[in-house]
């Protein structure tokens, strides 16, 4: 490998050359830096500049690139250069935009400045150019657990853009919940009438395809590796295990209907009381003519009663809608309708949920006669002739009832999404302890297992709320926290037939998304294309295990040794392993304790009389970092006494910044994430609530310090709080100067 | 000019906002060329003049830093802003597509740095403010606009002030002669995520949005709630500037009626119940919301949600689709009905009405290809050859996490398309 | 009539909907009602009525056929049509509110004394006598609807208003005696028993 051979440009455009002795910049690269070549543009970011530090790094051999200009997040594509290592100072954005106008802020401006071009020289000297992952597998075949209705899109959908799957349905034939239904909802214009299920069409295409296998009557007995290299042991009915090797994994193993048993209040388990279930068996049976009881008698009258055992208060059913179920009735009602209109068929609910295009079925419905009754049941009673159901009219403000031949309950999705891992820790804590007791539990779970995955925390994807396998489920509704295993359909969240297969071709996109970045050692959402990955020096390891135990992702193994073994294909590089680790052994080639360590070091430090307190801001990059860009932006005008340094993520720092800000005489050291907790908004779900906790125990530290608690805060900061962060960076400005210079300053 | 960039096994999304972007960019990190255009001078769409998302109330625009991201690090989507589709022509695997580009009157060497902004002097009516503000005629559209680059509105050029523009730019971004530019390109499928647009509220007559001051659309409280908006936050009634405590949301407005938009427009209930915790975090116990409704549709988990808010004091809901708003002598509507629970009919004064207004396909004023399938609202069902797809809310009305699932499903249907059109070729 | 009533009764049994449907003048839009009550909060004389037409469907619905047909809810309507223009479904509700008046008067159950009701039956009767209304008649009709002395003082305080009328050529007292007919008034005769006919067999009634 050539020699390293560093320089630095600096932007004088955008009024920095005007604000800023743009001289003394160049010296401080130069001398403090040690920066071979220093070079100043006046529009660095034109094409002329660029083609300056392009025609350096393919002539003169630079290796590392520091730029010296706007935010890391403005002209990147112009400073992109894929071949060199790069650091940025911010002068524009972190400087000359936020700092107050005037000569008197002269001075600190071109501090600032000053310590910006340090901080980023210094970051870019312990920098390496990372080249991606090379002990990635290449296996881009796709694993969907689950035939159903969800399961086979994916597979038909990943086989025809030219990927092999292999489906794993633990059933006896393809179909799922799917084949048991008579007729669908309907799905395209003019949503009048139930359609055909297009199940059996789906079924005869995945099994013919020639680049999907099928195993029926089969689970998975065990699921090892990582994306692009994941092995899997698929154990059969005849007892028969084969092994498959696939490269990511579709979870779509649907769900399972409320037991109706257990809501008794509304006539569950008595005679001529059914669920939709229960109703799409009888209306299969009659095969398209009159539905009939389960006793054989002819049906004049049935009432649907919407919300049983759904949108539950009282804590005993299930708290939420399950989406789909007015228009499963609706459809349901049609059944009787579309064949002898004299058929009183009453839907009962209190608010009707058809959302989208559903209003043209709830019209339909409605001209064809079902009866709709805004109403609350309070309770159903069966002779075994007749069933009689108490309501409370919401409309006509009265209790009341009606008769009917058969009452159908729309009861919900109950989710199967395997072990709960909040469950299964504890139990695996006691067996490992030793514990009879648990260790029989630990195997009775692990039946249950839908994945059973050899990972160090569990054998399946972490659930969300209700014991769906959810993540993320606004803007990036795909991200688990298993990298490369993507949930789909009503494993995920309560949906219908139409959102389920929808659901299931955007799973099958992520999941060929991952065998496409893993077979390049990249990472996947939300750093997708980065190329570094963690090491760990692990002659320096102690094996406390908080890598393997705090990262979000489940990327970390322990080999037999007890060391951490990481699945870089797995890791989605925030860094929590490296906030984690005690001893500091973990590390990206660009982004490292070092590079962050550095930084914090190079800064320039007044002594004690200045007046000039120094405080290190640890900024997410995702939401905080471009909170103070626009800050910038909008010219907000903050503090000049802050140095900012952007985290990959709260989660990734380590305590030892803060312990060496401190004895470096810092004054205050502030950190900006993400919102944590159930609404959490940290893209890497969990660090910005183990940067807190983490943080909840540097009071010894300071302590030991003799420092005063304030002098490290931590505060939620939203990617719009641009005002936010000027207030609260001028806030805890004044609450240092207030209690004073920092007494480490001395000893330095 | 035939684009030589694009080729048979370009995937083109037409429209830049969330839908758009997510198709362009999982299609891209699978490896994919694809080419995103959007009409504005932005990406981001409608989103991104969202002040919070429900259910977690949390900013549409940490979800665009993440996705700009992954756009700035992709050399696999060419983005062009102020395009527009002007015809589709060819079949499944190979389309021509004319693509008019509008004079941004700002090359690509803007560095941001705003400085013609300071020199023009025009205003011009906020397009990114639904007109609620103005701004210079030379303008970013908003703080995570991207391109990071500067407009230049027409109604200044051939005007001192375009002059202006151009003399205060030291970088030589301002190019006051740029022409509309038409460009051919060969593509092999099209996404078409083109979006939505809010019903025209002027069209339902008894709600007097076109006459009273404080009867405004769900989506202008948005750009009121939010601190970057033109009130900087401060629900400040438009008649006379005085805070709104107490404030009326009308659900359906336009949705679910015949007269107006025939289906149901799915994210009204939820964006309500989530406006009316904006009225929460600006007043606490003191602000007052009312949701006047039909049918709460808040499907899933997003139960929690409503359950959540019905516990809120603050909160009140009366199922009554509102007959008729009459303004008092203090410009406080008036709002008449009847609650169908039981029989209690009403005439509720409030300082602001908010009016749920639905979702209409945008596409409906785009000149779609003919073999492009519509459902009886305008909403794109695919075309008859298979070769393009809708996405997102240009497909139904869909709420962003469904919007992005739909356009992550339509990103695969367009990988199909090109990847068959290679195993021919190839 | 009520031998009409009790027709419908055991031939519809407790499916008024059904009835609705099949007898009422644009009955069969009932089931397209989905509750949203703007027909109510529309109504210019909503504060009149006993039950909105919202709530009338919800009855209709939930089979309470002598509530509603009793009801004097739908003889308040004015046909100012604000309803039918709002309505999100469509419904023709001012024609199905005077198309249940009309079935509760058919089937004798309208409240006797409902002024509408009153003022309908005598403008009826007095316009198929000849075809034509007899305005004095029709008036005096009027006055004398609630007994012979309030007929009198009805007529005592319209006085004036009769004088003006008559000064004006806009009254003429020799209608009394019979006044204008039409040319032929034994065949609109025909013709409104061959409607009645055409009606009462659509709708199932049992002739006259």
């Amino acid at each position: 490998m050539a020699d390293n051979k560093f320089a630095a440009y600096i932007c004088s455009g955008c009024g920095i050359g005007d604000k800023l002795d743009v001289g003394t910049l160049e010296k401080i690269a130069k001398k403090e830096g040690k920066i071979q070549d220093v070079k100043t543009h006046p529009f660095l970011c034109s094409a002329e500049g660029v083609q300056l530090i392009n025609d350096d790094i393919e002539k003169e051999g630079v290796t590392h690139v520091c730029i010296a200009a706007c935010s890391r997040r403005a002209k990147t594509e112009a400073f992109h250069f894929p071949t060199a290592v790069m650091s940025r100072a911010n002068l524009r954005e972190g400087v000359l935009w936020v700092i107050a106008e005037g000569e008197a802020h002269d001075e600190v401006r071109q501090e600032m400045a000053d310590d910006y071009v340090r901080m980023a020289c210094a970051e870019l000297k312990k920098m390496k150019l990372p080249d991606g992952n090379p002990n990635h597998g290449g296996n881009k075949r796709i694993l969907v657990v689950g035939g159903g209705m969800s399961g086979m899109t994916s597979a038909l959908e990943a086989a025809e853009a030219g990927y092999e799957v292999v489906i794993v349905e633990k059933q006896a034939q393809l179909g799922g919940w799917g084949a048991k239904l008579w007729k669908r909802v309907p799905f395209k214009a003019p949503y009048a009438d139930p359609q055909n299920t297009g199940v059996a069409e789906l079924v005869s295409l995945v099994s013919s395809h020639p680049r999907i296998t099928v195993y029926l009557g089969s689970h998975l007995a065990e699921t090892a590796g990582a994306p692009g290299r994941f092995n899997i042991k698929i154990a059969q009915e005849s007892g028969a295990v084969s092994e498959e090797a696939v490269g990511a994994i579709v979870q779509a193993t649907g769900f399972t209907s409320y037991d109706i048993a257990k809501l008794p209040e509304l006539g569950g388990g008595k005679a001529n009381v059914t669920d939709q279930a229960g109703l799409e068996a009888l209306a299969q049976s009659a095969n398209g003519a009159a539905i009939k009881r389960a006793d054989g008698k002819e049906i004049k009258s049935v009432v649907f009663l919407q919300c049983a055992g759904q949108r539950d208060e009282t804590g005993a059913h299930l708290p939420y809608c399950s989406g789909h179920c007015c228009a499963t009735s609706i459809k349901q009602a049609m059944y009787f309708k579309d064949n002898n209109p004299d058929i009183n068929t009453v839907v009962m609910y209190q608010d009707l949920r058809v959302p989208g295009m559903g209003e043209d079925f709830y019209r339909s419905a409605q001209n064809k006669g079902v009866t709709f009754t805004k109403g609350r049941a309070t309770g159903v009673e069966s002779t075994g002739a007749t069933c009689t159901v108490n309501f409370r009219d919401l409309i006509l403000d009265e209790d009341t009832s009606v008769s009917a031949d058969l009452v159908v309950l729309a009861t919900g999705q109950v989710p199967s999404a395997g072990v709960d891992l909040e469950a299964w820790n504890p139990v695996v804590m006691a067996a490992d302890n030793g514990s009879e007791d648990a260790k029989q539990k630990k195997a009775e779970m692990q039946k249950i297992s839908i994945l059973n995955l050899n990972y160090r925390q569990g054998p399946d994807m972490p659930q969300f709320k209700y014991g769906f396998a959810d993540s993320h489920f606004i803007c990036f509704p795909y991200e688990t926290r298993r990298t490369g295993i993507y949930a789909a359909g009503p494993v995920r969240r309560p949906m219908d037939m139409l959102q389920a297969t929808e659901d299931a071709t955007g799973a099958a996109l992520k999941a060929i998304q991952a065998v496409e970045n893993a077979s390049l050692g990249r990472a996947a959402h939300p750093r997708s294309g980065d190329l570094s990955f963690p090491t760990a020096r692990l002659e320096g390891c102690t094996q406390c295990k908080r890598c393997t135990v705090e990262c979000p992702f489940g990327a970390i193994d322990e080999d037999e040794r007890r060391f951490p073994k990481f699945n870089e294909e797995r890791c989605r590089r925030c860094g929590t392993c490296m906030g984690a680790c005690p001893v500091r052994v973990i590390s990206f080639e660009n982004y490292s304790v070092d590079t962050v360590g550095a930084q914090i070091k190079s800064v320039d430090m007044p002594d004690e009389f200045s007046e000039k307190p120094r405080i290190l801001i640890l900024a997410c990059e995702n939401d905080a970092y471009p909170a103070l860009d626009m800050a910038g932006l909008s010219r907000t005008v903050y503090s000049a006494f802050v140095r900012i340094i952007p985290v990959r993520c709260l989660g990734s720092v380590n305590t030892i910044w803060i312990t060496d800000a401190l004895n470096a005489g810092y004054d205050g050291v502030m950190m900006m994430g993400c919102k944590k907790g159930d609404d959490y908004q940290c893209h890497f779900v969990k660090g910005s609530e183990l940067a807190h906790y983490r943080m909840s125990k540097i009071g010894d530290t300071l302590s030991q310090l003799g420092l005063e608690p304030e002098r490290v805060v931590t505060h939620e900061v939203a990617i719009t709080d641009n005002a936010r962060v000027a207030q609260y960076i001028n806030d805890y400005v004044a609450q240092i100067n207030e209690i004073g210079m920092s007494p480490m300053k001395g000893f330095v | 000019m035939t684009d030589s960039i694009a080729t048979s096994q370009t995937i083109l999304v037409v429209g830049g906002g969330i839908s758009g972007m997510t198709a362009a960019l999982e299609a891209a990190e699978c490896g994919k060329q694809v080419m995103l255009i959007e009409r504005n001078a932005t990406l981001g769409g409608r989103t991104s003049l969202l002040y919070r998302y429900f259910p977690k109330m949390c900013h549409p625009t940490c979800g665009l830093e993440i996705n700009l991201r992954r756009l700035k690090g992709n050399r696999n989507v060419r983005v062009m802003t102020m395009t527009q589709v002007v015809s589709v022509i060819g079949s499944r695997g190979d389309y021509t597509v004319t693509l008019k580009v509008a004079p941004r009157y700002v090359n690509d060497h803007c560095t941001g740095c705003g400085d013609c902004a300071k020199a023009v002097e025009a205003e011009i009516d906020n397009p990114y403010e639904y007109g609620l503000a103005k701004t210079k005629a030379a303008y970013l559209p908003h703080a995570m606009a991207y391109p990071q680059r500067y407009v230049i509105d027409a109604s200044i050029i051939n005007t001192p002030d375009g002059e202006k523009a151009l003399a205060a730019c030291k970088v030589g971004a301002v190019d006051l002669a740029m022409q509309e530019e038409t460009i051919v390109v060969k593509v092999g499928t099209v996404v078409w995520a083109t979006g939505w647009k809010p019903y025209d509220a002027a069209k339902i007559q008894p709600y007097g949005y076109d006459r009273y001051a404080n009867v405004i659309t769900s989506l202008e409280f948005e750009r009121l709630a939010d601190p970057k908006g033109p009130t900087g936050g401060k629900l400040l009634r438009p008649s006379d500037g005085r805070e709104a405590k107490n404030i009326a949301f009308i659900q359906c407005a336009g949705s679910r009626d015949e007269n107006h938009l025939r289906h149901c427009s799915r994210i009204c209930c939820m964006a309500s119940l989530k406006q009316t915790q904006y009225v929460r975090e600006a007043y606490g116990d003191a602000g007052k919301s009312t949701v006047y409704y039909i049918d709460l549709r808040t499907i899933d988990r997003l139960e929690d949600f409503y359950v959540k808010v019905q516990k809120d004091t603050t909160v009140s809901f009366v199922k009554s689709k509102v007959a008729k708003i009459v303004e008092d002598k203090d410009a406080n509507p008036v709002l008449h009905g009847v609650d169908t629970e039981g029989y209690h009919r009403y005439a509720t004064a409030h300082d602001l009405v908010v009016l749920a207004v639905g979702m209409e396909p945008e596409a409906n004023g785009i000149k779609l290809p003919d073999d492009m399938l519509l459902d009886s609202s305008g909403f794109i069902e695919g075309s008859r050859d298979e070769g393009m797809f809708g996405a997102g809310a240009a497909t139904s009305p869909l709420d962003v996490n469904r919007s992005v699932q739909s356009a992550t499903a339509a990103a695969l249907r367009a990988i199909k398309v090109v990847y068959k059109t290679a195993t021919v070729e190839g | 009539m009520s031998n009409q009533n009790q027709q419908a009764v055991a031939r519809y049994q407790n499916n008024f909907l059904k009835e609705v449907e099949d007898r009422v003048e644009d009955g069969d839009w009932v089931k397209m009602c989905m509750q949203c009550g703007v027909c109510a909060g529309s109504c210019p004389l909503g504060d009149a009525w006993e039950h909105t037409p919202q709530k009338i469907f919800m009855m209709i619905r939930a089979g309470k056929r002598e509530e509603v047909l009793k009801s004097d809810a739908m003889w308040m309507c004015t046909s100012c049509y604000n309803c039918i223009v709002r309505c999100p479904r469509k419904l023709p509700i001012t024609h199905i509110m005077h198309g249940l008046a009309n079935y509760a008067h058919r089937m004798n159950l309208a409240p006797q004394r409902q002024p509408t009701r009153v003022i309908a039956k005598i403008f009826w009767d007095n316009l198929v006598k000849t075809g034509r209304v007899n305005e004095l008649k029709f008036s005096l009709a009027m006055y004398f609807k609630d007994g012979f002395s309030q007929g009198i003082k009805n007529a005592m305080a319209m006085q004036s208003a009769g004088l003006g009328l008559m000064k004006a050529k806009r009254l003429n007292p020799f209608e009394i005696f019979g006044g204008h007919k039409c040319k032929d008034s034994s065949g609109i005769k025909k013709m409104i028993a061959k409607a009645r006919e055409i009606e009462d067999r659509k709708k199932g009634y049992t002739p006259l």
